[in-house]
């Protein structure tokens, strides 16, 4: 896959911020801890003050620049959407 | 035996709507879902093989199989106030993977991953009542490099001719697809004239030419996760799609697709 792919190789200079991302995605209680205090969160994930900073604004276009999945990205912003907002979602 | 096949989308703003989506053609592919559950009741399958990809849900970067066979007795997942619990049909996913790896192909198998969305979106339209149970089959779609569109294609063969083998009624769904970008800059630009033009050949009954695509063509055009569908086509063979409805929406191209069978 070249260079210019949307989804690349995740290159492991950005496995922690992709960890971090994953667990926002994928670990309610991780994800609830977040909203609640996102730097005592992240204090624990190893990052960068640098990677911090994007990941505390969910800065897409910095974290994808780092090496992280745009997917973890989009659905760690959607999965703390659905906690933020529960009620103006509509369930089925 | 196979005795059905379809491609249902899975877009998890299907289950869960933001306001973000228009509720008038959520509620149009919810009905073309209804009409896979009304099939799939009419074909009394004893289980469901559903070929999905995993959105790093159970397979992150700790391990990523190209292919993989859940053999448990069970699964589950959740979404949002979701929770899902749902059974393996154990014989019939051993099968498919000790015959799978007899016969070239090295899954991955697994009793205890978690089950992405890919599955469950689906199954929580399309499951007949009472419940069947599910032989959940991962397609890496997400994590570079997948598997080629052929390989998936010969994996389809196989599985197919596997399924087809067995005593019980089987149904077979790929889940996802159409076109879509999530999380890149090309999220509000998918490429809907590109699924119009696979979904003519599908009609045609022209499936095994997605086999030649590129895994390059499919990342430029939204449709890295139509490997699940090519794994499918390799299965039906030269059955002609019939189109149950393409909805597309701001950022997804949502397809419902049954390809019939003898045996349905």
């Amino acid at each position: 896959m070249s260079d210019g792919a949307h989804y690349r190789f995740p290159p492991s200079e950005a496995y922690r911020v992709n960890r971090c991302l994953y667990a926002l995605k994928s670990d309610r209680a991780f994800a609830e801890r977040f909203l609640a205090d996102a730097r005592a969160a992240t204090d624990s994930m190893g990052l960068t003050d640098g990677e911090r900073a994007d990941l505390l604004h969910l800065d897409r276009d910095a974290l994808v620049a780092r090496g992280a999945h745009p997917y973890l990205v989009f659905m760690a912003g959607l999965r703390l959407k659905m906690l933020r907002e529960p009620s103006r979602m509509e369930y089925f | 035996m196979l005795v059905g096949a379809f491609a249902v989308a899975h877009t998890p703003q299907l289950l869960i709507r933001p306001e973000t989506e228009d509720r008038d053609l959520v509620l149009r592919v919810h009905a073309a879902m209804q009409r896979v559950k009304a099939r799939l009741q009419a074909m009394r399958p004893d289980a469901i093989a559903i070929v999905a990809g995993d959105h790093v849900e159970a397979f992150f970067l700790d391990g990523v199989p190209a292919l993989a066979v859940y053999v448990g007795r069970e699964c589950t997942g959740s979404f949002g106030p979701y929770r899902y619990r749902l059974d393996i049909h154990e014989p019939l996913a051993r099968a498919v993977v000790e015959q799978g790896i007899e016969r070239g192909f090295d899954l991955l198998y697994t009793q205890d991953a978690s089950l992405d969305y890919a599955f469950y979106v689906p199954l929580h339209f399309v499951m007949p009542e009472p419940a069947v149970p599910i032989v959940p089959l991962h397609v890496n779609v997400y994590l570079p490099p997948q598997p080629t569109p052929a390989r998936c294609h010969a994996w389809g063969v196989t599985l197919g001719e596997i399924l087809r083998a067995r005593p019980e009624r089987i149904a077979l769904i790929a889940s996802g697809g159409m076109s879509h970008f999530p999380g890149t800059d090309r999220y509000s630009s998918p490429e809907f004239d590109y699924d119009r033009g696979l979904l003519d050949t599908l009609r045609a009954g022209r499936g095994r030419e997605m086999a030649r695509l590129t895994g390059e063509e499919l990342d430029k055009r939204g449709n890295i996760e139509l490997r699940t569908w090519i794994t499918l086509l390799g299965a039906v063979g030269d059955a002609r799609a019939d189109v149950y409805c393409y909805e597309p929406s701001w950022h997804h191209g949502n397809a419902v697709v049954e390809w019939p069978m003898s045996g349905g």
